[in-house]
């Protein structure tokens, strides 16, 4: 380190007291094992997030956030600013790669069992940040205030609508009004850019923090090699260029989506125009859309669709305290009827994605 | 006083029934035929009491009879006068019967009553009793004749008066239909058809030969005879019917001429409603066809633009002056082809060469517009392309690409333009769709650069990071081996603190 440098640093450690940070980033290490390569999803999904931070910010330069200029507002980005398009198709692509990646991410910790003692609060926190992940891809899909996006977000808030009890009140809430409108668009703006945000950093942070507090999981059967010689790298650099390296790369991706793919912008959405065929959500919401298509009108005595999103409701909370109710977690065993159970939503979750895409 | 009466009426009817008894069958027409009412007079004519049939074919009863208490007698079937829809049920006994027809000799269809049901005037009428109409209404009730029996109402020479017994009393058919015109008759009679049906030209149109009979369906129902996708087939089953218009010396290619043109392409092929059939330039009731001095106005209810213009141009006195047609002179009648800059310019298959001699003026004036219409369509054309281009390739050009309306209207109004033979004005026109052409050719343009530009940009960044990416997994792989060297890295002992 140069001279300065070092006067630098030693200003800064006086105030700061980075010497103590310096030995923790020194001793860190991370394991390295087989499933290793899973560790690398959150670094990704962080990186995407920040990506989308960024972008987005850029696109609020221009962005109108009204039903008369949102649509005019983007045309104009995509066809006038200089870069503008780019910013929107690597905006719209890394937001869909970020949901990917978090998937990816959430499914690796269930199988490697990561969320067991003592990471109960991270998984919890990380599924939170999953569900306003979720809310940022539902509310930006308005935004642009095209055809395909404002019938999808008509049917997607009716399924909301149908919750018992809370359901009609919320879809008025995230309405705005009985009908989606100018008020629904301006709601899902103030929501995607500045509430989900916010609680999406707070819960960040602590999720971050906590990671660094705990470090990393270990599979069962590595974590329980007492005394035995265990592979491990450092976190800094070894493991922080490598994450580094994965960035880079997917930035590549995003870059040659962006252009050879570019996010179409559509027609302007028409409240009174009939709904076009073939309205989908986005792809990460597929799998519910199907599974309600394909629910009978009634069961016994319930609606059909009730039914469905009540399932749906209960099966993602259980899938979120799932640290609370594995109860051979403790016991450091392998819960072989939760793998078979994870497993079974992962190919379902494909096999409806995949008929919903097709269809 | 009645009392008195009814002996006198009794005693006629007996006398007259000892008279006749032993020459007729039907006892009911010969006391009646004694008392002189009016339908027994009737019937004597009727084509039913020709083919045998007897007052008790009807009205039921005992025809055999003298005595007028069994003849009558309802236990015996008699039912006296039949009304409502019990009439039209009465005369489908035996005309929808096909054996009872065939044994009295009759060819004529068995389907009437049918049909009827199924008709406009099959609803039920405002009485609220019965349907509209009842066989009765059109054919009459004692004095029935064949349809070819001059005498019949529903003869060729009867039936438009027949007909017009309601539909020309405004009262009557204000209760069905406040908005049906009631003038059809008066229209008719100034008709080609009515002047001739007039004099006892019994092979022209009448109301059944275009509404139908039995069948009459109201003009908006799809399988009606005249509604507009079927009119024109309607008139050609005589117009294009060489043999049937012999004596009339008119062209009989006028459905197939029609079936090519625009407007015929237009309603038959598209179902374009809006398009005209026949009766839009001949009139319906009145159907004439239109004379060389009101065939600009006929066009002109559509083309109001056109014939306002050209009625304003130098050529409105040239045509009257020749006692030419304005508008068929240059786009035909029939066969009207969509008009194209073709018909505009002094080329040999231009219009205007036709009376414009080269070397004149208006020859030159004519050439110039073409080339100002045809600069138009070129740049027009241009644009298309490019904007179409820079879509294909996934550019976003929705401002550029909405303006080509704009290039289109201004090749439109252009097109109208050219009937008010003003290059001036003209000239307006194109320089205004033009320059909307030259904006767009423009925006397509850049969008095709920018496309390439972004894939040129997209290989520098990509060959960037990829150069960046080696360079990092170099990198690593040589602080690694350092460590490795320098025994500090990959493996040293753990108590499972982290897991």
């Amino acid at each position: 380190m140069s001279r300065i440098g070092k006067a630098l640093y030693q200003w800064l450690d006086e105030r700061l007291h980075l010497d103590d940070l310096v030995t923790f980033m020194d001793k860190k290490s991370v394991p390295v094992h087989r499933g290793s390569i899973w560790y690398y999803f959150g670094g990704v999904t962080l990186f995407l997030f920040i990506i989308q931070v960024f972008t987005g910010i850029l696109l609020l330069l221009y962005y109108k956030g009204s039903d008369q200029l949102a649509f005019e507002s983007i045309q104009f980005l995509m066809s006038k600013v200089s870069f503008g398009w780019l910013i929107r198709s690597v905006h719209s692509w890394s937001a869909n790669l970020f949901v990917l990646s978090a998937v990816i991410h959430m499914f690796s910790v269930f199988f490697e069992r990561a969320y067991r003692f003592p990471r109960e609060l991270t998984w919890l926190t990380g599924m939170l940040m999953f569900f306003i992940a979720l809310g940022f891809g539902f509310s930006g899909y308005l935004l642009p205030w095209n055809e395909l996006a404002f019938f999808a977000t008509k049917v997607g808030t009716e399924i909301v609508g149908v919750v018992p009890v809370v359901g009609k009140p919320l879809m008025v809430l995230l309405r705005g009004g009985e009908e989606v409108s100018g008020a629904t668009l301006s709601r899902f703006f103030g929501f995607h850019v500045a509430v989900l945000p916010g609680l999406f950093v707070v819960l960040l942070s602590v999720h971050l923090i906590m990671v660094q507090r705990q470090g990393m999981s270990e599979p069962l059967e590595e974590g329980h090699q007492q005394g035995a010689r265990r592979n491990t790298i450092p976190f800094f650099p070894n493991f922080l260029l490598r994450d580094m390296l994965l960035w880079l790369i997917v930035l590549n991706l995003l870059a040659i989506l962006a252009v050879f793919f570019p996010w179409e912008l559509g027609k302007k959405a028409d409240a009174f125009a009939p709904a076009p065929a073939g309205i989908k959500p986005e792809w990460y919401f597929l799998f519910m859309f199907e599974t309600l298509k394909r629910f009978p009108a009634k069961v016994l005595v319930v609606e059909g669709e009730v039914l469905g999103v009540l399932l749906f409701g209960v099966a993602g909370l259980l899938w979120t305290l799932v640290p609370l109710w594995d109860r051979k977690r403790d016991q450091g065993r392998r819960n072989r009827v939760l793998m078979y159970v994870g497993i079974a939503v992962v190919v379902y979750i494909l096999v409806f994605t995949i008929i919903g895409w097709l269809a | 006083m009645n009392g008195i009466r009814r002996w006198i009426a009794l005693g006629a009817l007996v006398s007259c029934l000892i008279v006749t008894r032993a020459a007729s069958a039907d006892e009911c027409l010969t006391c009646h035929a004694a008392l002189g009412d009016k339908p027994s007079t009737l019937f004597k004519a009727d084509i039913h009491h020709v083919k045998g049939i007897t007052c008790a074919g009807c009205h039921g009863g005992d025809a055999t009879s003298s005595d007028m208490e069994p003849a009558m007698d309802r236990k015996a079937g008699f039912i006296g006068k039949p009304n409502g829809d019990s009439i039209s049920v009465l005369c489908a006994r035996c005309h929808s019967d096909a054996q009872q027809m065939k044994r009295l000799h009759s060819s004529i269809p068995t389907g009437q009553l049918e049909l009827l049901q199924q008709s406009v005037h099959g609803n039920l009428a405002t009485s609220g009793k019965s349907r509209i109409a009842q066989c009765t209404t059109c054919h009459g009730s004692h004095g029935i004749v064949a349809v070819k029996d001059p005498r019949s109402p529903v003869h060729p020479r009867n039936v438009v008066a027949t007909c017009t017994r309601c539909h020309s009393n405004a009262t009557y058919i204000r209760s069905y239909n406040p908005s049906l015109p009631v003038d059809q008759r008066e229209k008719y009679l100034t008709s080609v058809h009515g002047t001739r049906n007039a004099v006892g030209d019994l092979k022209v149109a009448e109301c059944a030969s275009c509404h139908g009979s039995h069948n009459i369906l109201p003009p908006k129902d799809v399988k009606s005879s005249i509604y507009p996708t079927n009119l024109p087939k309607t008139c050609a089953k005589c117009h294009s019917d060489a043999d049937y218009m012999k004596e009339y010396g008119i062209p009989t290619n006028q459905f197939e001429q029609y079936a090519k043109s625009v407007h015929g392409i237009a309603l038959l092929e598209h179902n374009d409603l809006g398009a005209p059939a026949c009766n839009s330039c001949h009139g319906n009731h009145g159907a004439m066809p239109p004379g060389v001095e009101s065939i600009s106005k006929v066009c002109g209810t559509c083309h109001a633009l056109n014939s306002e213009l050209f009625s304003s141009s130098p050529h409105k006195k040239a045509f009257d002056d020749l006692n030419v047609p304005e508008c068929e002179s240059c786009h035909g009648k029939h066969e009207i082809l969509v008009a194209t800059s073709a018909l505009l310019g002094t080329s040999p298959e231009a219009v205007c060469a036709r009376c414009h001699v080269a070397g004149t003026k208006s020859f030159d004036e004519a050439g110039m517009m073409r080339r100002l219409v045809d600069t138009l369509e070129t740049s027009e054309s241009e644009a298309r392309m490019l904007v179409e281009e820079a879509e294909q390739k996934g550019m976003e050009i929705g401002e550029a690409k909405f303006r080509l309306r704009d290039i289109r209207q201004a090749r439109l109004e252009a097109r109208t333009m050219v009937h008010a033979f003003n290059e001036e004005r003209l000239r307006t026109i194109i320089g205004k769709g033009l320059t909307v052409a030259a904006w767009a050719s423009e925006e397509g343009r850049q969008a095709i650069d920018d496309y390439y530009f972004r894939r040129v940009g997209l290989g520098v960044s990509t060959l960037i990071i990829t150069i960046l990416v080696i360079a990092l997994y170099l990198f690593i792989r040589r602080i690694e081996r350092q460590q490795r060297q320098r025994g500090t890295v990959t493996s040293h002992s753990s108590h499972g603190s982290t897991s």
